[in-house]
C-alpha cells in the first residue's frame, strides 16, 4: 500500500486533520501552509532539523498558538484555536519538548492535575495510576519527591503518565528522547508501543530518525514550514536519499 | 551617650512582652493581607493595588451586617464571602482581559479601581469613621497592663484562616490546580485545567482574605475610606521582603516586620509613629542584597 492510499485510507476518518496551516511568531512566518493527518491508533512521525516548525505544528494543533490561516479538525469538528483546556479534556495531551512538569509538585500532583477531571471515578483513577505505575515502576517509587528534582528521563516519564492521566484519543509528542541515555530512549521506545497497542494515536516529533521509522506507521518530512515528503515508514530506511537530503544524515 | 539613653529610656522586659504580643497580633493580620496579594501576584503576575480598597470594603460589608443581625461572626463570613464576589466579578470585567499584556496595564487598572472603590466609599458612607464592635470585650492582666482578649481572638482567627488556605493549597483539588497555574500557566492549560477560571477563583480568593482582614482588624481602629492605604502599603513591602508569590516567604515577614516596627516603637528616640521606617528600612536593605527575597531559599 502506497503512502497516498494510506493516505486516502484515513482520509475518511481522520481523529486528527490539519489543512493548509500558516503560524507566524510576531513578523516571522513559520508554517506555510502545513496539511497532515493521524488516523484513531495510529503513530505517525514527524521528522525534519531544527527550527523547521515541528514543535509550532504541535502547538498550533494544541491551541497554545493560533495559527493566522487554516483550520484543525478533530473527529471531524473545527477545533482551531480552542481554548488548550477544553482541548485536553476532549482527549488531546501534549507532551512538550522541555517537558515542563511541576517542578514544586510532587510526582503525585502532577498525575493530579490530569486527573482530577470531575467525572472519572476513584477506580477508574486508581486504574490509570496503576496502569502508570506498571509501565513506570520509578514514578510510584518517587511519588511523593518534587518534580524539580527528578532525573531528564525520570522527567520525561513523568510527562508522559501526566498526559496518559487525561486518557487521550491522540498525544502529541515532541522530542521524547531529546538528550536521554540510550537506556531511556529504548524506554521510551517501548511506551509508544504500548500506548499503540492500546490504541492511543500518536503524532511524533523526533530527531531521532530510526527509533521514529520503528515506531510509526506513516511519517511526514517538513523542510522551512512546509510539508516536503510523505511516506509509509516501511518504504523509508535510515539511508534513503530522500531522508539524507531533508535531514542531512 | 545622651541619645542611647534617651533612646533605651523606661524600657523593660514587660513592655519587651507586650510588645511582642503586638507585633503577632498585627503581624497575623498582615499576613492576611498578604497572603491574597502574593496568591494573585504568584499566579497573574498582577500587582494588585485595589488590594487596601477589597480590606475597607469588606470592613464596611462587616459594618452593615453587623448593624443589620447584629452577629459578629455573620459579618466576618458574610463579608468575606460578599467581597470575595466582588472581587471575581472584577477580575473577569477588569483583569481577564488584559492577561498577556503589559504589567503596566495591569498596575494602572487594579489603581484605577482602588481610586472607584475609595470614592465610592466616601459617597456612600461619608468622612466619619465607623465601629466595629468586638465580640469579646473582656480583658485580662499582663503586667500593669489590662491586655483585651480579642487582640488574641484576631491573632487566632487569622493564623487558622490562613492554615485553612495551606491545607487547601496542600491538598485541595483545586489548590493543586492553583499551584500548577502558579508554575506553569501554559501546561496547566495542556493538562485541562480552565487557567481562566483559576485566576478568577484565586483573585476572589485573595479577595475575600482581605475582606475577612478588615473585619477582624475594624473594632480595633474604626473603619474609614482610607484605612486599606497604610494596609497595602506595608502588604507590599512584606511580599517584596518574603519573595514575591512565596506564600510561606510573606507570611514570615509580616511577622518578622510588625515585631520590628513593634520593638522600634518601645524606643525612646523615635515616636511610634516614626516606627513605621523600620519597615522602609527592610524593605531597602532587602533589595539591596537579596532581591529574590529574605525568605526564599538561594537558587541553586
Amino acid at each position: 500500500m502506497s503512502a497516498t492510499a494510506a493516505a486516502t485510507e484515513i482520509q475518511n476518518t481522520p481523529l486528527i486533520g490539519v489543512e493548509d496551516l500558516h503560524t507566524f511568531y510576531g513578523k516571522s512566518h513559520i508554517l506555510h501552509g502545513i496539511s497532515l493527518k493521524v488516523g484513531a491508533g495510529e503513530v505517525v512521525g514527524l521528522l525534519g532539523r531544527n527550527g523547521v516548525g515541528k514543535s509550532t505544528t504541535l502547538k498550533t494543533i494544541m491551541g497554545l498558538v493560533r495559527p493566522s490561516q487554516g483550520r484543525v479538525v478533530y473527529q471531524g469538528y473545527p477545533i482551531t484555536s480552542m481554548a488548550p483546556h477544553k482541548l485536553a479534556r476532549m482527549g488531546i495531551a501534549y507532551v512538550p519538548e522541555d517537558r515542563r512538569i511541576f517542578r514544586l509538585l510532587t510526582v503525585m500532583e502532577n498525575l493530579r492535575t490530569g486527573l482530577d477531571r470531575g467525572n472519572v471515578t476513584d477506580a477508574r483513577k486508581r486504574e490509570l495510576l496503576d496502569k502508570v505505575f506498571t509501565y513506570f515502576p520509578v514514578l510510584a517509587e518517587r511519588r511523593d519527591q518534587a518534580g524539580g528534582t527528578l532525573s531528564g528521563g525520570e522527567q520525561q516519564m513523568l510527562a508522559i503518565a501526566r498526559a496518559m492521566m487525561l486518557e487521550p484519543k491522540i498525544i502529541l509528542l515532541d522530542e521524547p528522547t531529546e538528550g536521554l541515555m540510550p537506556r531511556m530512549v529504548s524506554q521510551i521506545s517501548e511506551i509508544i508501543g504500548a500506548l499503540h497497542r492500546e490504541g492511543v494515536a500518536i503524532l511524533l516529533v523526533e530527531q531521532n530518525v530510526p527509533l521514529t521509522l520503528a515506531a510509526s506507521q506513516r511519517v511526514y518530512i517538513m523542510e522551512k514550514g512546509e510539508v516536503r515528503h510523505h511516506a509509509l515508514a516501511s518504504e523509508l530506511k535510515v539511508g534513503d536519499p530522500v531522508i539524507q537530503q531533508y535531514l542531512g544524515i | 551617650m545622651d541619645l542611647l539613653q534617651q533612646c533605651f529610656h523606661g524600657m523593660s522586659f514587660d513592655l519587651f512582652v507586650i510588645q511582642t504580643l503586638n507585633g503577632i497580633v498585627t503581624g497575623m493580620i498582615l499576613a492576611l493581607v498578604a497572603s491574597g496579594l502574593t496568591l494573585i501576584f504568584g499566579i497573574m503576575d498582577v500587582v494588585n493595588f485595589a488590594h487596601g480598597e477589597l480590606f475597607m470594603l469588606g470592613a464596611y460589608m462587616g459594618v452593615l451586617v453587623l448593624a443589620t443581625t447584629g452577629s459578629f461572626w455573620l459579618a466576618l463570613i458574610l463579608a468575606t464571602l460578599i467581597v470575595g464576589l466582588i472581587g471575581a466579578a472584577l477580575q473577569i470585567t477588569t483583569l481577564r482581559p488584559l492577561i498577556g499584556r503589559d504589567p503596566l496595564t495591569t498596575i494602572l487598572a487594579t489603581f484605577g479601581i482602588s481610586l472607584i472603590l475609595q470614592n465610592y466609599a466616601l459617597w456612600q458612607f461619608g468622612p466619619v469613621a465607623r465601629k466595629i464592635q468586638e465580640p469579646y470585650t473582656g480583658h485580662f492582666n499582663l503586667f500593669y497592663l489590662e491586655y483585651p482578649w480579642y487582640r488574641l481572638v484576631i491573632a487566632g482567627l487569622s493564623a487558622a484562616i490562613i492554615g485553612g488556605f495551606w491545607m487547601f493549597l496542600k491538598y485541595g483539588k483545586y489548590g493543586i490546580w492553583i499551584r500548577a497555574t502558579t508554575q506553569d500557566r501554559v501546561m496547566a492549560q495542556a493538562m485541562g485545567i480552565p487557567v481562566p477560571w483559576v485566576h478568577t477563583a484565586a483573585f476572589a480568593i485573595g479577595a475575600g482574605m482581605a475582606a475577612a482582614s478588615g473585619v477582624l482588624f475594624g473594632p480595633l481602629v474604626g473603619v474609614n475610606h482610607i484605612m486599606g492605604l497604610d494596609w497595602v502599603l506595608k502588604a507590599f513591602i512584606v511580599v517584596v521582603v518574603g519573595g514575591m508569590g512565596n506564600l510561606g516567604g510573606s507570611i514570615a515577614a509580616a511577622i518578622l516586620i510588625s515585631l520590628l516596627e513593634a520593638y522600634a516603637s518601645m524606643l525612646g528616640c523615635i515616636s511610634p509613629a516614626q516606627a513605621v521606617i523600620v519597615s522602609f528600612v527592610v524593605l531597602v536593605l532587602t533589595l539591596l542584597f537579596r532581591p529574590t527575597g529574605l525568605f526564599v531559599p538561594t537558587p541553586k
